[in-house]
Parts: structure tokens; C-alpha cells; sequence
């Protein structure tokens, strides 16, 4: 296994007036050029996790490093090498494509001709450059979604923490994204990556990590966890096996 | 910084601009709000300053009491004097019946014999004085009284009357000081011949105190309190505030579609962003304020109403304005900060403007609210506003008079921010 590139050791977080902690003491390592998937059915604590890796909120207890820098004392720093893709469209509506990515490219840092470069260049892979002047209001569901992944990678972080990218997009998007990250990955960005889809997980994550009611219950190569359990042929099985087939709020 | 912050002000600038509604409610609804309500204002304004309040008179004395009323009344500026209806002169119970029907505010008769009655009453009071007959005192008091009808429309205001009933009083006095006066030269002219001329013309021809009813003002010229120079400050002013709306529905907004939680994952700072609004919206402030004052100044006298007077200090204006700005910005941040959502941050703003207005003297100018309401007025930062436009406006003041209200608006700018920076910060820290 390759260098760390994130460490969590006992990761706990309690919501204020909360009965209940949404993470538990969760110990983690991603290595550096993973595409690690955090797959949990609903209210496991995935998003939790992630925003706390992405400095939303402050962890009530535990210990995270990214990069060699602890999160609590380095949190500016941390941002500049992380990007980020929302589960919501988090992008301005009324804005045009070219608008909110020259503004988010701002955001991060960038200006110039260098920006204006980065963008013209992901709209084109995007296949959005006919659409760029176009406010993202009039989008497609397909479109918000591949803009709203352009808007967190325009900046060439280290890590990507990609929070149900796909969901909502038909086929066509959903490969057209998925390829691209794989592209990003190859050229050395760690991706941290969280899904409903299975499926996807087990062809996209080069390793997973099963977490529910706060907590770790599983972790490896989709091929490992399918090999760990009895009957189980693919990570959907596994999911199912590990998390009980009951319906979760 | 600078491209970041260049970057911020420039995505507002264009979320404002296609916001039509945002728009309309920024520059055209306080544009028509001010065209509306100084029309409304204006009969109320003239009825104050300009024509004074319609009054009919009916001079039964034809005498000097009468006329010296009658020539009182026609050279007021309080009043618009009328003997006459339809041409025709009238009676006291015709008078009555016009004031009951709303045609008049007040109806004044002075009745028959008034002058006589006053002459008699003086001339025993003279003739007492210069009687050695201590029995003559008593006579005095079985003569007539003059009984002065005054007939009052319940809605004229208590401060009109005051004023008419203390000049009518002056115009008797008068009238009996000159009786008087004239009774006693008579007497005394009885007494030294050669002296009866001189004394009596000196009374006629002396008229030694005068009265001239200025406002009080540092401008060389007067200016008029009037519907134009109320109503466009103030509804600049609530325009201005009224950013709020638009101001905390943008921030609802970038709460709920998730685009504040990307830009928290950013290296940019929160405060950043922010400063990114405040620079906008206190800019679209100043261009309400300058588009507001050229209503005032160009559109209004169109309708036949009065130039609004900018004063003689464009610093003063600028500087109170801009911290009016600040003022409602800061509001607006706090508001879209506490809002969870935008119907939350439309009423909470619509509701705590229209009580900062309608407190602050918007509405309804300070100086005819009562006195609790009146003491009240100086909690709303619309009125500290207000304040140092009646200062530039009215009073003629310089920069120096509206700096205290212009360093209050900022210190409320300053609050504001920093409720809205606590509230986020507890907000976070979940």
C-alpha cells in the first residue's frame, strides 16, 4: 500500500442536542492515488465523515492528518488541496456555466489566462462548451451535474472528495463522469468518493470501506469483501449482508 | 484577495442584475412609493405652509373689531380667508352649517355691536379713572361681553385653533388697547385742547412690534417643510433599507442551494465573500439615493409640486448617505444570516422595515407623533438617518450636524456584522 495521504483515528462527532453520535470512533486510511469509496445506506454517517475531512464542521473528538497536516491547525492550508463536489447542484442558477466556473476558479485561487484555460478546456471534455454562456437554470439534470464536478476539480487538488456524483444522471453522464475521474486518478488525484450505487463503487473505487450506524464494519478491495463472505458475488450482496435488508430512514 | 474579492462583487453584481424582480423592487417600487405618497402629502403640506387652512368669516360688527379681524385674517398665512360663498355674504347659522359640512375648517363671527360693546366697556373704565367717585368701579362690570363665535371641523388640529384663538384674542386687545387710547386722549384733550390732535394720530400711525414667521434655518434663503423635502429623503431611505429583501433572499438562496456549503470547503475566507455583498449592495444604495433625488429635483415639479432643495452641503449628503448604506446593508446581512429560508427573510425583512419606517418618522414625520412615540423614533436607525436629511435639508446644516447620526448608522453597521458573524459561527458549530 501506498504513502497515507489521509489518517483518521477514532473519529467522533455528536450534533449538538443529538440523542445519538452520527460517527462513532471511526480509524481510517486512504493511501495517496486511491479512489476510495465510503458506501452506507441512509443516515450512516458518510456525509458526516466527509464534511468533516472537508472542514464544514469540527469533529467532537479523534484525530485527522491530511497531507502530512493536521486538520484542526491547518485547515486553510487543507483547502487548497482539497476539492470538493457537494451532493446538491452547488452552483448559481441564474449564473451561466462559464460565470460560476470563473468564479469558483476565483475562489480557489486561480486567474488569469491560466483560468480561462482550465475552463474552456473541462467544458470541452465535458462536452458543454456549445452550452457554457448558457445559465445553468435552463441545464439538464446530466449538465448541473457535470458542471457542479467541473467547479471542484478545476483547481487540480490532491484529493477529491466526491459526494454522490452521479446521482440523478442518466448513463450517458454517469460514463462520461465516471471516465474522466478515472483519467484524474491516473494522473495522481486521490478521490474519497461516497455512493448509493453499488455498481458503480465496485467498477470505479479501488477500495471500499462499509460504514453504518457510525461505524467501519467492513474495508478492502471490492474483490476482497466479496471473497470475505459466504454467497456474496458482488459488493451489493456484501452491502446487503453487512447492513441487514430492513429499510432505514 | 483583490481577484477574489473583484470575483465576488462581480458574480453578485450579475446575480443582481438578472434578478428582474430584485430589480424592480429596488429601484421602481421606492420611485413610485415617493411619486405617490408626495401627492398624497402634498394637500396636507400646503394646508401647513402654503394656502393655510381654509377659514369662513362673517362679520356681523362692521365695525372696528370686524374689520380689524377681517384684515388680520385676509393677511395671515395661516389661513385662506373667505367672507363669501357663492358670491353671496353670509349669516352665523349659514356659517355653522358650512363648517359642519367639511367646506370650512373653522367659522369665525364676530356679532353685532362687538366694537360698540368694547367702546362702552372701555370708555366707563376711562371715565371711572378720571371720576373722584368711587361708585363708578362697580359699573364696570354690569356692561356687555362680546361673545366671538368660533365653529371648529373636529378634525382640525389642535395647534391651528391654539394659533387662530390667540390672534383673535391679539385683535380685540387691540382693539380695546386703540379705544382706549383714543378714549383717553379724548379726555385729556378735554382737559389741554392743544394736545388732543397729536396723541390720538400718534396711536394711529405707531405700529411699534411686528411679527414675521420664519423657519429656522443656517441657509441664507428659507426653506419650506414640504411633501417634496419629506418624502424624498424618507422613502430614499426606506428604499435603501428595503435592500434587506433582495440582500438576505441572496443569501437564503446560496444557504439552500448548497452553494455556501462549496464555499466553505474554499481557501477563501467567509468574510471575503461577504465584503463581496456589502461593496455591491451599498453601491446599488447610492445609486437608488442619487435616482431618488433626481425625482425630487427633476420629476416631481413635472406634477406641479415643489424642487426638492438639496440644502448647501453635497458632503453632508453624501456622507449621511453613504452610511445609510452601510446601515441597510449590515441589516440586510444579519437578516439573511438568522433566515433559514427565503419566506423567512422576506417577512422578517418586510415586517422589521416597515416598523423601523413607520417608528423612524417615514410614515408620518416625528414632529406631529405623539410623545411617546416621538421619544420612541430615536431606536430606528432609519430615523438617524432621517434626522441628518432634515438636518441638509431643512435646516440648512453643514457635514458637521449629520455626523453624529452618520457614526450611529455606522456603529449599527458594525453590530449587525457582528451579530451575523456570531449567528454563522454558532450556526457552524454544530
Amino acid at each position: 500500500m501506498e504513502q497515507s495521504i489521509i489518517t483518521i483515528e477514532n473519529l467522533f462527532k455528536q450534533f449538538k442536542g443529538a440523542d445519538v453520535a452520527a460517527v462513532k470512533g471511526i480509524s481510517l486510511s486512504i493511501a495517496k492515488n486511491e479512489i476510495f469509496g465510503l458506501l452506507g445506506p441512509n443516515g450512516a454517517g458518510k456525509t458526516t465523515t466527509i464534511s468533516i475531512l472537508c472542514g464544514l464542521f469540527r469533529q467532537s473528538s479523534g484525530h485527522v492528518v491530511i497531507d502530512g497536516m493536521d486538520l484542526s491547525s491547518n485547515l486553510t492550508a487543507i483547502k487548497q488541496i482539497i476539492g470538493v463536489v457537494p451532493q446538491d447542484i452547488a452552483l448559481y442558477p441564474t449564473l451561466t456555466a462559464r460565470e460560476n466556473l470563473d468564479f469558483y476558479g476565483h475562489m480557489y485561487g486561480l486567474s488569469g489566462k491560466d483560468l480561462d484555460a482550465k475552463i474552456e478546456k473541462w467544458l470541452a471534455n465535458f462536452g458543454l462548451t456549445e452550452a457554457a454562456n448558457k445559465r445553468v437554470s435552463e441545464y439538464s439534470g446530466g449538465m448541473k451535474r457535470r458542471v457542479n464536478l467541473i467547479a471542484g476539480i478545476l483547481h487540480n487538488p490532491k484529493i477529491l472528495f466526491l459526494d454522490e456524483p452521479t446521482v440523478g444522471v442518466d448513463v450517458q453522464s454517469r460514463n462520461v463522469i465516471i471516465s474522466y475521474l478515472k483519467e484524474l486518478n491516473q494522473q495522481g488525484m486521490t478521490i474519497v468518493y461516497t455512493s448509493h450505487h453499488m455498481e458503480e463503487a465496485e467498477h470505479f473505487c479501488t477500495r471500499v470501506g462499509i460504514i453504518d450506524y457510525g461505524n467501519i464494519i467492513a474495508e478492502g478491495t471490492p474483490l476482497e469483501l466479496n471473497n470475505k463472505y459466504d454467497g456474496c458475488n458482488k459488493l451489493e450482496d456484501v452491502f446487503l449482508h453487512l447492513t441487514n435488508r430492513s429499510l432505514r430512514d | 484577495m483583490i481577484n477574489k474579492l473583484v470575483a465576488a462583487i462581480k458574480k453578485e453584481m450579475l446575480i443582481l442584475l438578472r434578478d428582474r424582480i430584485g430589480l424592480a423592487i429596488l429601484f421602481i417600487m421606492p420611485m413610485i412609493l415617493i411619486f405617490v405618497m408626495t401627492l398624497i402629502q402634498d394637500s396636507a403640506f400646503k394646508s401647513l405652509n402654503e394656502k393655510g387652512i381654509p377659514i369662513i368669516f362673517v362679520n356681523e360688527d362692521k365695525d372696528s373689531l370686524g374689520y380689524a379681524v377681517e384684515n388680520g385674517l385676509r393677511n395671515s398665512d395661516l389661513c385662506s380667508f373667505n367672507d363669501q360663498i357663492n358670491g353671496k355674504y353670509i349669516t352665523a347659522d349659514e356659517a355653522k352649517k358650512a363648517v359642519a359640512d367639511g367646506k370650512f375648517l373653522v367659522g369665525i363671527v364676530i356679532p353685532k355691536n362687538a366694537t360698540n360693546a368694547i367702546r362702552k366697556n372701555v370708555q366707563e373704565l376711562v371715565e371711572s379713572a378720571f371720576s373722584t367717585d368711587t361708585i363708578t368701579t362697580n359699573k364696570t362690570q354690569s356692561v356687555d361681553s362680546v361673545e366671538v363665535k368660533i365653529f371648529i371641523d373636529p378634525v382640525t388640529k389642535k395647534s391651528f385653533l391654539t394659533s387662530i384663538s390667540s390672534n383673535l384674542r391679539e385683535f380685540i386687545s387691540g382693539i380695546k388697547t386703540q379705544l382706549m387710547f383714543k378714549t383717553f386722549s379724548d379726555q385729556l384733550g378735554e382737559l389741554i385742547p392743544e394736545k388732543k390732535q397729536m396723541t390720538s394720530n400718534a396711536y394711529n400711525n405707531t405700529q411699534i412690534i411686528t411679527y414675521k414667521e420664519i423657519y429656522a434655518s443656517e441657509t441664507m434663503g428659507e426653506i419650506v417643510p414640504n411633501a417634496v423635502q419629506h418624502n424624498v429623503p424618507a422613502w430614499t431611505i426606506f428604499a435603501m433599507f428595503f435592500i434587506v429583501l433582495p440582500l438576505a433572499g441572496s443569501m437564503v438562496k446560496e444557504k439552500i442551494e448548497g452553494s455556501i456549503v462549496r464555499l466553505h470547503t474554499m481557501p477563501s475566507s467567509f468574510l471575503l465573500l461577504i465584503n463581496g455583498k456589502i461593496i455591491v449592495y451599498v453601491i446599488v444604495c447610492l445609486i437608488q439615493f442619487v435616482l431618488m433625488m433626481s425625482v425630487g429635483l427633476f420629476f416631481l415639479p413635472m406634477l406641479g409640486l415643489p424642487v426638492l432643495d438639496l440644502g448647501n452641503s453635497p458632503l453632508g449628503i453624501f456622507v449621511i448617505s453613504l452610511a445609510t448604506a452601510f446601515a441597510a446593508t449590515g441589516f440586510g446581512v444579519m437578516m439573511g444570516t438568522i433566515a433559514k429560508t427565503e419566506q423567512q427573510g422576506a417577512i422578517m425583512g418586510a415586517l422589521s422595515i416597515l416598523l423601523l419606517s413607520a417608528i423612524g418618522g417615514v410614515w408620518v414625520p416625528t414632529y406631529v407623533m405623539p410623545d411617546t412615540m416621538r421619544q420612541l423614533s430615536v431606536l430606528s436607525p432609519l430615523n438617524w438617518s432621517l434626522d441628518g436629511f432634515y438636518d441638509l435639508l431643512l435646516r440648512g446644516a453643514g457635514v458637521r450636524a449629520v455626523l453624529p447620526g452618520a457614526i450611529k448608522l455606522m456603529i449599527f453597521f458594525l453590530i449587525t456584522m457582528s451579530i451575523a458573524s456570531l449567528v454563522n459561527r454558532f450556526k457552524r458549530n454544530v
